[in-house]
């Protein structure tokens, strides 16, 4: 009898019990590769694999989670946003020159500046969700207008210095921990409540598998598909303004470095590019995976062609072992068991 | 009854006059019938501008200039057919650069050599590419990615810094003209878009639309969806290697990051030319056409004396403006088609 029930409950519940375990399978995956990655490091350098580097991965990986946060809500609904590097030079040119150090209008100027950037995220919107262009044509050209109007703008030379608050984000302390790393802890878990908790999230879930059903559910599926965008370009933006309290200044290209890795957190966490599937948690394990083999492959004492050869190697082997058929297959081996 | 099917029957036979209008309106515009149209407009507003224009050095100038990206586009699109991303066109096309760079063969014998070693690199890579996609099954955009940032890896090791020489003679030969009219590299583009042109008639040519348009479907009918689709690749790749031989005549010298401006803008190409970025539809031809509108684009640009600083916002909006009309116009021709 109780086996029966068994049996019962585990029918009822293997479609949910196999989403459940799909996502939070490849997130530990994920968390598993990175622990290894820093305890091996340890053989590479001395330097390595200590707690001091732990702060640097989780401070220069700060950036990362916070772009790939709005480029996977973009990818959750079916999209992509190729206009992450042009609206972090924005946020940081933005933040340098109309806002400087020691300006004491700073407490609305910034918000401003973040909401120009989520401006120019509606805009993509606009293009992508009434002209019909498809995403990835839209914010590239989105992308290709902030970046020459911020060239054109600053006449090729970002002025200005950081303002005290990029600063005191990026350089302060908060109990004894440097507080990017508060700051990073606190944006995953509103991003996760977000994303994976509140209805705003289900909601992108069911965009992303089929629209024109979430339209019949009742779905606002038009405010859906605009909210993303425009969450991207403010990630993007912030990401910008604490890029410049990093690095005390700003240049025209200090986002170019951050598109494709954005794009391969995202993916590396296990979200399908085609939308619908993924998690945040997965996203920030891939954003830090990335970060990790940054720091191990430039602490390499090899030349920048071979490291670059590394890299692309690593993230083959990751994306090739977080493979959806390697899940189905452990799944089906826990189901015989 | 029969007489109901009879008419069905001629109906089918011979549809009415208008009809037939529409559905060749329809597949005109497929084949890129308004990405032809903006072009000669552009190149009217050029010439307009500048009445050397229209003489036979610039337009093999043009020409030159246009030929790597359309080569990529071209190479783009075959993936973008069947459903897919290609990342890897700036990694294949910086390794040919500097392998063309690093070791350059003088003559007609070097040339062919060089041809063949670029076509050799770019269709390995697209092997692996296509094996990664097609048979491991992993997304194409991050397998690209991959690959992409390994052969970037390798130019650097090839060539870390800019510089080395491509042989003279290709230099000299590929970016002239033939009876000094006929600019060479465009013979290039025209060997490739009339293969295209036997290509999409062939079993494979078919497949690849099918794969596109619903891999299920196709599969059931009996394609062998992974052999198409790793070749899809390959042929891509090919194109890239001929993108990056193209490149290296053109330019003379080496650089290892040469291929990365070419990535988007392949991109850019493919969608200006109206094939849409989910699968199934599109043309190689009108890929090419949407290359060669984006090349002259910056030429009338920058004859038009805008800041150069602003001219991505030009290019920003036009290429909005025409993704939004050739999607316009499609939605026309498709309603001409069913009248």
């Amino acid at each position: 009898m109780s086996n029966e029930t068994a049996t019962l409950s585990q029918t009822g519940d293997t479609r949910k019990a196999a989403r459940i375990k799909r996502e939070t399978v490849s997130t530990v995956a994920i968390a598993i590769i990175c622990v290894v990655l820093l305890y091996l490091s340890r053989f590479i350098s001395p330097a390595l694999g200590s707690w001091s580097q732990v702060e640097t991965v989780l401070i220069l990986g700060s950036f990362l989670v916070v772009v790939a946060f709005g480029q996977g809500l973009v990818i959750l609904t079916g999209g992509l946003d190729l206009s992450i590097p042009a609206l972090i030079t924005l946020g940081g040119v933005l933040s340098t020159t109309a806002v400087g150090a020691g300006n004491p209008d700073a407490w609305f100027l910034l918000p401003a500046a973040l909401l120009a950037c989520g401006f120019v995220g509606f805009l993509s919107a606009v293009g992508v969700v009434w002209l019909r262009v498809p995403p990835f044509i839209m914010t590239m050209a989105m992308s290709i207008i902030v970046a020459s109007a911020a060239l054109g703008i600053t006449k090729g030379t970002p002025r200005g210095y950081a303002p005290d608050a990029a600063v005191a984000l990026m350089k302060s302390h908060i109990l004894g921990l440097p507080s990017p790393i508060v700051f990073v802890i606190g944006f995953v878990f509103l991003g996760w409540l977000l994303q994976e908790r509140s209805p705003l999230g289900r909601y992108l879930y069911a965009i992303g598998t089929n629209a024109e059903a979430s339209r019949i559910a009742g779905v606002p599926v038009t405010a859906m598909q605009i909210f993303p965008y425009v969450i991207s370009a403010m990630c993007a933006g912030f990401a910008g303004f604490m890029l410049v309290g990093y690095s005390s200044g700003a240049t025209l290209r200090m986002g170019d470095d951050y598109l494709l890795p954005s794009i391969a957190a995202v993916v590396i966490g296990g979200s399908s590019i085609l939308g619908g599937q993924g998690s945040f948690l997965g996203t920030v394990g891939g954003a830090f995976l990335l970060t990790i083999l940054g720091t191990i492959i430039s602490a390499i004492g090899l030349e920048f062609g071979l490291r670059t050869i590394i890299e692309g190697t690593i993230i083959l082997i990751a994306l090739l072992l977080l493979r959806e058929e390697l899940f189905n297959r452990i799944r089906s081996i826990r189901r015989k068991a | 009854m029969t007489d109901l099917t009879q008419t069905a029957r001629r109906s089918e036979v011979q549809p009415p006059q208008g009809r037939l209008a529409g559905q060749t309106f329809a597949r005109l515009l497929q084949g890129g019938l308004i990405i032809v149209i903006l072009y000669f407009a552009l190149y009217a507003l050029y010439f307009y501008q500048q009445p050397r224009a229209l003489s036979a050095g610039s337009i093999a100038a043009l020409m030159n200039n246009t030929v790597p990206l359309a080569l990529a586009a071209a190479g783009q699109t075959f993936v973008i057919i069947s459903r897919g991303f290609d990342l890897s066109v700036a990694g294949v096309i910086s390794v040919c650069n500097v392998v063309m760079a690093v070791y350059p063969l003088d003559g007609p014998g070097g040339a062919v050599m060089s041809i063949l070693m670029c076509v050799a690199i770019g269709g390995s890579v697209g092997a692996v590419n296509g094996f990664l996609v097609a048979y491991l099954r992993l997304q194409s955009i991050a397998a690209t990615l991959a690959t992409m940032i390994i052969c970037q890896g390798v130019a650097l090791v090839i060539l870390n810094a800019p510089g080395g020489r491509v042989a003279d003679w290709l230099s000299y030969e590929l970016t002239d003209r033939l009876f000094k009219t006929i600019p060479i590299s465009g013979l290039f583009v025209l060997a490739v878009v009339l293969a295209w042109l036997y290509l999409r008639r062939t079993s494979f040519g078919i497949s690849l639309y099918a794969i596109g348009a619903d891999e299920h479907a196709a599969s059931l009918s009996g394609i062998n969806v992974r052999k198409v689709r790793f070749f899809t690749f390959v042929s891509a790749g090919v194109l890239y290697g001929l993108a990056g031989f193209m490149l290296s005549a053109q330019t003379a010298t080496g650089n290892p990051t040469s291929g990365t401006p070419l990535l988007l803008l392949s991109f850019a190409a493919v969608a200006l030319g109206g094939t849409s970025l989910s699968g199934g539809k599109g043309s190689l031809f009108a890929s090419v056409m949407g290359a060669a509108t984006l090349m002259l684009l910056q030429k009338v640009l920058f004859s038009s004396g805008v800041s150069s600083f602003y001219t991505g916002v030009f290019q920003g909006c036009v290429l909005i403006i025409a993704v939004v009309f050739s999607g316009l116009i499609e939605k026309l021709g498709e309603r001409a088609a069913k009248l």
